[in-house]
Parts: C-alpha cells; structure tokens; sequence
C-alpha cells in the first residue's frame, strides 16, 4: 500500500449525469410500454399492460416519456452549444475535433486494433472517447430523429395526414416500432455488455451516476487522454483527492442494477418471442 | 231431539255400521271411481312403495292437486279431473287397483303435444331406451302440474332455466354420461345477456331455454327442423329481435342480398349461442375481430397487426376500433356501395368519430395492412425488409465485437485481480 491518497479525475459532470438519468427514465419506459404494444400478443405483454393499468396508460405514459425525450435532446444542444463556446473553436472544427464524439479515422484503426486485442495484442491507446462510446451517442441522435419523427407522425395522425398521405402512417408505424427494437435490442445488450456487464466492469460501472474515476483508472483505460492532460498540464488543474461519496456510490450500484435488470428481463422476453416467431415461420 | 227420533237415529247408524261390514267383507260391491276413494289410500302421508331399491312415496296432497290445471280445468278438455281420467287402469271394481300400472299416457289427451315430442331429440331418445330421456312429467311434474304462467309452475319463464338445468347443468349425470356438443350451458347462459335479464332484472320477457329451443320440439342443431338450426336461427331471434332482423335481410350478410354459394353468417355465428353478451360489453367487443375472422381471416389477422388490433389485445384493448365501429353491424354493407359505412362518402365521418377533424388523406391509412404481401402492400414490405436489413446488420457487426470481446475481458479482470484492484 502505497501512501498517496486515491486521486479522482470528473469525466461526467452533474449536468451530463443529469441528462443521462433522464435518458434511463425515459427511454426504459418508452422500451417497456412500446414493446407491450410491438408485442401485444404476448404474456408478457399482457402482464405489463395488466401492471400499468392498461393500454391507455401505458399510450400515456409513451407519450410523457417522449416529451422528456424531446427535452433532454434539448438539453444536449445547449450543452454541446456551450462546449463550443468555451472550445473556442469554428463549428466545423469543433464538430470534427479529433479527440470529439464524431467517429474519424483513428476510431477505425482503434477498431482494428481491438479486434487484435481481443487475439492477444497489445491494448489499442484509447483515448477520451473509445469508437462503441460514439457509436452510442451518435446512435442516440440518429434514433431521436428517426423514433421521434415517425413518433410525432403517430402520435398526430390527423395533422400529419393533412401534409402526407395517410397510410405513410402505416410506414411509420414500422420505422418506429423497428428502429424502437433496434434502439432497444441494442442498448440491453451490446450497451449494457459493452460499458457495465463485461467481466472488467460487472456488474456496474459507476460512472455515469458518480461522475469520477480514479486516476488510475484513466491511466490504464484511457491511456492518450491521461497523456494529453499531462502533456497539457490540464491534468493537475483537474485532478482532486475528493472522490465519490459512499452514499452516491451504493445510490448508483442499486439503481443502475435495478435498471440493467429491467431492461435485461425486457430484451430476454423480447429474443424469446422473436426466436418462437422465427421457428413458427413468421 | 224426541226419544223416537233417537231410538231411529241409533238404528240407522247400527244399520249402516252392518252394510260396511258386509261390503268389506265380501268386497264385492265397492269400486274406485271418485278422488275421494283413490285418496282412501293415497291421502296418508305414510304409504310408499319400494322401487328400484328406494322408497317412493305415493302421497297425494289434494290441497296441492286440486289447484293444478288439471283439476281446474279438467272437465273442458275430454276428460274430468278425476285420477282415473288419468290412472285409468286405476278404474277397476274392487278397493285396489292392479300393481305396477302402466304409465300415465299424457297423449291420450294431448296428441298434438304427443307426436311433436316423439320427434324432437327427447322424444327419440326415449323411444331409444334411455333412461335419461326426459318424459313429460319430468318438465311438468306429476300432480302439481300448473299453467306456465303461474310463479309456482316447473315451467315459469324464471324457473325453466332450473328446470332445463337438472339435467342439462354440467357436471349432472346427463351431462357426464351423454356426448354434447356445448358445455356449461347453464352457466353460459347465466351469465348472458338473456340470464341476466332474467336472472339480475327479473324480466319474464327475456330469452329461456324454451323460447329457442321450443318447448316440445327441442331438436340438435344439426336437425334441419330445428329452431336453431342455422336456416332457422334467424327466425327464431326475430321472435323477439324484429327490427334487427328486418335491418339484416338489407345487408350483405343476409342470403335475400348476397346469392352465393359460400356459407353466410346467422345471428349466432357473430353473438354466439349461450354466453351472448350484451355488444357494448367488454366481453363481446373483445371477440369481435375473432368472430368475424372466422370468415374474414385476413382481414382479422392483418387488423391484428395495425394499432387498433395490437391495442385491443391488451387490457382496456376493448376501447380501440373493432370491425364493427367501421364496418356496421346488421346493415353492414360492401364498401362499394354508397350505403356503406367505409365508402368514399361516409368514411370520413366512420373515422371521425373516434378521431376528430379526419380528412379524407386520414381515411387512406391502412387499417388491415401487413408488410409480408409484396404486391399489395410494397411500400410496407420494403420498408420492412431495409429495417429488418438494418437490424440483422447492426446486431451481427456488434453481436460478434461482443463475442470476441468475453475472453479478453475475462482475461483482463483476472489480470487485474492479482494486481490487488
């Protein structure tokens, strides 16, 4: 044991933890109570509607959710708005900054470097954002557009029939419900595998409730952002001996295991069905 | 009274006690012909008789029998009230009739009734030797028989169910030892919009078991003669159901309308038989889709893949369109003809009212569509398939990243458990 106190670095701040946690609530119960109506034939489904009180509540709580959906989209424009600003760079180069959320070249050598990893080569120099993390938050985007849109469509149909052909809601219906299911397939399994249940982190990483990890931690799993900030020397100016609260740190291992449960049970139910309508021909 | 009177008086009765004697002990001169004889025997409340191993008891209350339709009104029809009109081998001199009679022969009166029974499937099954055939007397009694519209009658609109039900309630003997096409009937029908009405609001007026099913000519449904057979089913509801009935014959359900060959649907074949509920009530609305799929198949399963289907198989789902709310009901018509509720004249005010202020380009949304008939529906079936595409895509390239990825991470935390983390 060692004498230095256990150093912290922020990689979440409250405001980001924050839009995170309304995206938990929101896109859970979007998943559970549309996937009861995708999957309305099912017992599950039928539980889930017979636990909320039936379709309708289950349409309106579908519907609230989306509004926090539209509202967090919000939130995250005013805060990539404000990360420019204080970047004080173009938009262009802000959008495409190399160490950004925008997948580039390094992110496809990364990549390959993975894989090659994964047969006993050496750990790819991750940097701030590893390439599954952006494929998660450009995925987000592109399903605000695409669930959102055809969502709005569905949830309005007389005054989307006055602009468009009405049975283009019949193409909504599966460009939401499909996207929905690829939305949510994705984030129960390859997201919840990916960040909290591979053996490094299983059962949860804490992250994104507690904000901070150890410095050691950034020095071994995000090797070039650790260099950067010490080559920078950003590094002294962002690192603090004030780690976690205990309260805040059993607050996020009960409510993320809660949640990665939930939408474990979900995704189970929903392969289940999908693999009995494949063997039945469907 | 004088002492002549007296001594006369003392004498008559000496006389008349002789003349008894005489007659029981010859037994010669006695004959049973009057109720009062008969009830001699039957009027004790202890005579019984052994039958099959149980005790009968051959008891004749007369307050009970003299208030029957057969004591009341026994003289008009073509015999009196008395029990030998009936029991006529009970008519013999002497003080006791021969032992077992013959069962009574209620046909001898009523031919009409007689010869409708002997055909109906109560009537052939006696004929047939079984013991569960029900004989007249089993609906109607024996000695307390009543008119129908008399409260205390076995035949009483609110007691006929009961009746009917001693042996067509499930779980009786006849319904254990016979093959039947339904079961729970009583049940069923308790809890139908007929037993409710006859049963929760006491209506006399509502649907029995005999109001369909006759009394006397009760036949299988599959007797082309029956009343619910399906030719004769709607002329049995529109006993009650008139102008339903006469709205039907306009619509294209109704073989006046539609000639052919394929078999059109009766008033059972949508509202069911027993279990009819009432067409607002959950129950029914919930097996609409189903009902109508039952010849309508792809309409009913292509509407189960739309909104309103998949809705309506959840709780509340009873709220959502049903086949009905857009098609009709009885005046149901081809979407053709200007009548219809789903032509172009009148589907903007079908669709209105669930949804408010719908416009025409509204109306074209799909209410029966699927995405796996390419030719009627490509926009949905391609639509499907690039999304399908999308999916299978997305999930194969991460499915096997994560694959690849357990024994390295597995390695990683084992590595990083013997650093001490």
């Amino acid at each position: 044991m060692s004498n230095t106190p256990t150093m912290y670095v922020e990689r979440f701040s409250v405001f980001q933890r924050f839009i995170h946690l309304l995206i938990i609530i929101s896109f859970l119960t979007l998943a559970v109570t549309g996937m009861a109506l995708k999957f309305a034939m099912e017992s599950w489904a039928a539980l889930i509607a017979d636990w909320s009180g039936g379709f309708a509540v289950l349409g309106a709580l579908h519907r609230f959710c989306a509004i926090i959906t539209f509202f967090y989209f919000f939130l995250t424009m005013i805060l990539l708005y404000t990360k420019w600003k204080e970047s004080g760079k173009g938009l262009f180069s802000f959008i495409f900054d190399p160490e950004g959320l925008v997948p580039n070249l390094t992110d496809l050598k990364e990549m390959i470097g993975t894989v090659k990893w994964f047969f006993g080569g050496a750990r790819p120099y991750y940097g701030r954002w590893i390439y599954w993390e952006k494929f998660d938050f450009m995925a987000v985007f592109w399903g605000i557009g695409v669930i959102g849109s055809s969502g709005l469509a569905l949830w309005f149909p007389v005054q989307f029939s006055k602009f468009f052909p009405g049975y283009w809601l019949n193409i909504a219906t599966i460009i939401h419900s499909d996207e929905a299911l690829l939305a949510a397939g994705f984030i129960f399994t390859i997201h919840f595998y990916n960040t909290h249940l591979r053996p490094e982190k299983f059962p949860l990483d804490p992250v994104i409730f507690v904000g901070s990890i150890t410095l050691a931690e950034l020095k071994h799993e995000r090797p070039r952002e650790y260099d950067q900030l010490v080559a920078s020397g950003e590094l002294e100016k962002v690192v603090t001996r004030r780690g976690p609260t205990p309260w805040l740190q059993r607050m996020a291992t009960v409510f993320g295991i809660f949640v990665v449960t939930t939408g474990s049970f979900l995704v189970v139910s929903i392969i289940i069905t999908m693999l009995r309508y494949i063997q039945g021909g469907h | 009274m004088s002492h002549k009177d007296a001594l006369l008086s003392r004498a008559g009765t000496f006389l008349c006690i002789l003349l008894a004697t005489l007659i029981l002990g010859t037994g010669s001169a006695f004959a049973l012909t009057t109720n009062d004889e008969c009830l001699g025997c039957h009027g004790d409340k202890a005579m019984t008789t052994e039958k099959d191993g149980e005790t009968i008891s051959l008891y004749i209350d007369e307050e009970t029998f003299t208030q029957t339709v057969h004591a009341k009104h026994g003289d008009r029809g073509c015999t009196d009230n008395s029990c030998i009109s009936c029991h006529v081998e009970a008519a013999v001199e002497g003080d006791e009739h021969p032992y077992p009679m013959s069962p009574v022969d209620c046909e001898s009166c009523h031919d009409k009734i007689g010869a409708t029974y002997e055909k109906s499937a109560h009537g052939i099954a006696k004929a047939k030797g079984d013991k569960f055939a029900p004989k007249c007397s089993d609906c109607h009694s024996k000695h307390d028989i009543l008119k129908p519209s008399d409260p205390r009658s076995t035949t009483y609109p609110l007691t006929i169910p009961f009746t009917c039900g001693r042996c067509h309630q499930e779980g009786s003997v006849m319904t254990t030892t016979h093959e039947l096409n339904k079961h729970n009937i009583t049940q069923n029908y308790s809890m139908s919009v007929h037993g409710k009405g006859l049963f929760e609001s006491g209506l006399i007026v509502t649907a029995v078991c005999s109001s369909c099913h006759t009394a006397h000519d009760v036949q299988k449904a599959s007797v082309p003669t029956s009343s619910v057979n399906r030719d004769n089913i709607i002329h049995t509801c529109k006993q009650c159901h008139v102008g339903i009935v006469d709205k039907f014959n306009k619509s294209v359900h109704s073989p006046l309308v539609t000639k052919t060959d394929k078999k059109l649907p009766v008033c059972v074949d949508c509202h069911t038989d027993h279990s009819i509920a009432k067409v607002h009530a959950k129950d029914f609305r919930l097996i609409i889709a189903k009902q109508c799929g039952n010849c309508h198949e792809h309409y009913s399963e292509t509407y189960l893949e739309t909104y309103h289907g998949r809705a309506s198989m959840l709780l509340g789902g009873e709220r959502t369109a049903k086949c009905s709310d857009c098609h009709g009901s009885h005046d149901i018509m081809p979407a053709q003809d200007p009548s219809s509720t789903i032509n172009t004249a009148n589907i903007v005010k079908t669709c209105s009212t669930c949804h408010p202020n719908a416009n025409l380009s509204f109306t074209t949304y799909l209410t029966h569509a699927t995405h796996n008939d390419k030719d009627k529906y490509p926009y949905l079936f391609y639509t499907f398939w690039a999304m399908t595409g999308l999916l299978v895509g997305t999930f194969s390239f991460f499915g096997l990243h994560t694959i690849l990825w357990v024994p390295r991470s597995l390695i990683e935390r084992m590595k990083a458990m013997t650093r001490g983390h």
